[in-house]
């Protein structure tokens, strides 16, 4: 019998809900919560162990809570690794997705999760593992379950050629050949689509094309002379300690750094920790990618009413426009709280 | 215009006194024939092989494929503007060695365009070419200038190819066969009510012309493609030996010769013109490497489609990567034109498949049939026999193969098995229509 272990939240441990989220990591043995279902619906495998985690502790202490989970498993033997499901959860959503993506590039096994599509963790972690497109409450939980032991036990058989139409899954973004059972060639699939293009029927594109997020140009800044203007850079620039310790590529961290009475940003005190280009210029002189030197004279001269007291930072080579997207959402509220009228966006 | 072709069937080829073909069997004088390549006298060394499906045979570098065919009642080329005069195709009646080509193999030399076929085993899926009799044309050439240039004209190979093909199509100029078919189309304004009436739809071909240096490309009555802006073209002439194959893309894209003479892709929109559509005919694209080339070919063909009136189209690209841009281009043109359409292609996804599958997209690009990952890893074992010289895959800068990795080491191996990118498997993703691969996420 093939062994598997199960990741749930404090919330599906019984352990409490919104009150109890900064749950520290734990480990037991057996089922706790879902891990009966899933155990239950496992035709090959059972699960050994059930790892229990706050949703706000991963959230907050990702990197602490990773290393503890990881260490429980050192003396573990697994031969998959299950997640959730997460339902429409989004912090539940983004600790399967975290905690499974540092299990499988630790422990070389496959992991499986499922989680509603309005689930923010879907976008974030589906090229990552398997995820099911799954409920939005507990009340699917058993059939959730099921469709993440299904494929569960065909990987554990050495199932390969497992088709995302096929098996459910989100796509992952991971595409092959294959030789179609039925032969058909393309001229004849290429004649198919089109008539049925032709008559507005349905069809089904070999190559869907994913859909790009554009955003409208905003409405020109009326006034200036009294707008408020804030720096956010992708540019990596941070305090020399890099206190918020965010990462020198595929970033999901970023910083605010107050530069009140500061006439420019100095090296030395300021540095890039952009790993995507040379940082020896930006090193020297910051302020050529957040330019708070000009900024100050145009405050000077009248330009504009006043720089924003904090410059906003990330990094961004390899980001993904998920991760992108979830930062900007979080600096945004920040900037509206700070009544900023405009931003300058810079790059490396 | 018609264009009767009539079929003549290889059941085998052999070598023996009297080139000739009789009761299915294309009999070669390999002497008088390789006598009759040597007439060019760039050739250094030649030989003539013949590799069937089922022999445990892998051909390599293989540049070329052509079926062998002749013009009946004429004297003309079967390839005006190459092995002939500039003359009109696709009115007449044509001659051909159905089930069988001719291949131009490198002796010694490989290039970035080049190929390999198996002709037997796990090899033998990826290629229609593995269920053809080859008839293999191996050579060495003076041609000194690119021995050691990775990007090859390979002009003495590929044009005596031609003129095999043609030496070898006589042997049925004066026979006759039950076996015809008949393409014929009229023109665009003189069809009938019914037929105009149906949807009428456009092939848009984008073959390769990506070298500005001319002697690589594609030609069209001989002529260059990167010299021309899209054109109309009835699809006869294309079927009928006016397009001949170019020495430059990476193999698993490429249309061979023989491809343009059998596009299973006209043959399907001939079978459905007057049953489902109306067939205007080919606009003849290309694809240049500059935007602004690229924008003046898309601009042509969506107005040319407009302007015939058409409703649909298919667009199919002869490569991958920079001419995705052409691609994507075009299928943008023609739907912002109103015409809806449906691309062909293949995609780069590399050997984890997780690579954007083309270098541009955009969601007007809604219906495409995807034929295959260039960047797909192929591991073969050993064949008893090698036709050329395997060891170019490796050495010679074909684009599926190596040298040296430092993880899967060199393409090929001491005991001759193999290991190489589907980028190298001659004409293996066969976009022109052939193709029973698809793309599908894991």
């Amino acid at each position: 019998m093939k062994k598997a272990i199960l990741y749930i939240n404090q919330f599906f441990a019984g352990i409490g809900g919104e009150e109890l989220a900064d749950h520290k990591p734990e480990i037991r043995e057996g089922l706790v919560g879902p891990a009966l279902a899933l155990n239950a619906a496992l035709e090959g495998a059972e699960v050994t162990h059930t790892i229990i985690c706050g949703d706000n502790f991963m959230g907050s202490n990702e990197e602490e809570a990773v290393k503890t989970i990881l260490g429980f498993l050192e003396d573990k033997e697994f031969d998959i690794f299950f997640a959730g499901p997460a339902f429409q959860a989004g912090r539940y959503g983004n600790a399967c997705g975290v905690i499974s993506k540092a299990v499988k590039a630790k422990f070389d096994v496959e992991a499986i999760s499922s989680m509603h599509i309005e689930n923010p963790g879907v976008e974030m972690f589906k090229k990552d593992l398997y995820i099911f497109p799954g409920g939005k409450s507990a009340a699917a939980m058993r059939k959730d379950t099921k469709k993440m032991a299904v494929l569960g036990d065909k990987i554990l058989k050495g199932d390969k050629n497992l088709l995302a139409e096929v098996e459910g899954f989100y796509p992952r973004g991971i595409r092959h050949q294959i030789w179609r059972e039925d032969a058909m060639p393309a001229s004849k699939r290429a004649m198919d689509m089109l008539l049925k293009k032709l008559a507005g029927e349905d069809y089904v594109s070999e190559l869907p094309i994913p859909k790009v997020d554009r955003v409208d140009i905003a409405e020109p800044i009326a006034d200036m002379k009294s707008a408020k203007i804030a720096i956010v850079t992708t540019g990596g620039i941070v305090p020399v300690a890099n206190p918020d310790r965010i990462q020198s590529a595929s970033a999901t961290r970023w910083g605010r750094y107050d530069v009140t009475a500061m006439a420019r940003l100095e090296g030395g005190v300021f540095k890039t920790i952009h790993a995507g280009f040379d940082p020896a210029a930006a090193d020297a002189d910051p302020n050529v990618i957040v330019p708070i030197d000009s900024m100050r004279e145009f405050e000077k001269e009248g330009r504009i009413g006043s720089l924003h007291e904090f410059f906003y930072s990330t990094v961004g080579t390899g980001t993904t426009e998920a991760e992108a997207s979830r930062m900007a959402i979080e600096m945004i509220v920040q900037l509206k709280e700070a009544e900023v009228t405009g931003l300058i966006m810079t790059s490396t | 215009m018609r264009l009767e072709i009539g079929n003549f069937h290889v059941k085998d080829a052999v070598f023996g006194d009297v080139t000739k073909f009789e009761n299915g069997v294309l009999t070669i004088n390999k002497q008088e024939a390789i006598d009759f390549i040597r007439e060019d006298e760039h050739f250094t060394n030649v030989d003539l092989v013949i590799a069937k499906p089922g022999d445990e045979i892998r051909i390599c570098p293989v540049k070329e494929a052509i079926e062998p065919r002749t013009r009946v009642g004429s004297d003309a080329s079967v390839f005006p503007g190459v092995t002939g005069e500039v003359a009109a195709v696709g009115n007449g009646t044509t001659h051909a060695l159905k089930g069988c080509s001719v291949l131009a193999v490198g002796m010694t030399y490989g290039s970035f365009g080049d190929g390999l076929i198996d002709m037997s085993g796990e090899g033998a899926k990826y290629t229609l070419f593995s269920e053809t009799i080859n008839i293999c044309l191996v050579g060495d050439t003076d041609e000194e200038f690119e021995h050691h240039e990775q990007q090859k004209k390979n002009k003495a190979l590929r044009w005596g190819a031609h003129r095999l093909s043609e030496y070898l199509g006589a042997t049925v100029k004066e026979q006759t066969t039950e076996d015809k078919e008949i393409f014929e189309l009229p023109p665009v304004t003189k069809r009938s009510a019914e037929v105009n009436e149906l949807p009428s739809v456009v092939y848009v071909m984008q073959p390769q012309s990506q070298m500005e240096e001319m002697g690589y490309n594609d030609l069209v009555y001989g002529w260059d493609m990167n010299h021309v802006v899209p054109t109309f073209m009835h699809p006869n002439e294309i079927l009928d030996g006016a397009m001949i194959s170019g020495s430059f893309m990476p193999c698993s894209s490429k249309w061979s010769t023989y491809d343009f003479m059998n596009n299973p892709t006209i043959k399907d929109l001939y079978a459905a013109h007057g049953e489902s559509v109306n067939f205007l005919g080919v606009i003849m694209s290309n694809l240049n490497v500059s935007l602004e080339q690229k924008n003046r070919s898309a601009q042509f063909v969506a107005q040319m489609a407009k302007s015939l009136g058409a409703d649909g189209a298919i667009l199919a690209e002869e490569g991958y990567g920079n001419p995705d841009a052409d691609f994507i281009a075009c299928f943008v043109a023609l739907e912002d034109a109103g015409v809806k359409t449906v691309g062909m292609t293949n995609e780069c996804t590399g050997r984890d498949g997780q690579s954007q599958p083309l270098v541009t997209l955009d969601i007007k690009a809604n219906a495409i049939v995807s034929c295959g990952n260039v960047s797909e890893l192929v591991e073969l074992p050993a064949m008893k026999t090698v036709v050329g010289n395997l060891e170019a895959l490796a050495k010679h800068g074909l684009s599926g193969g190596w040298e040296g990795d430092e993880v899967l080491g060199a393409s090929v191996k001491e005991d001759g098995s193999i290991i190489m990118e589907n980028n190298s498997m001659f004409c293996g993703d066969r976009v022109c229509g052939w193709s029973t691969k698809q793309m599908k996420e894991f």
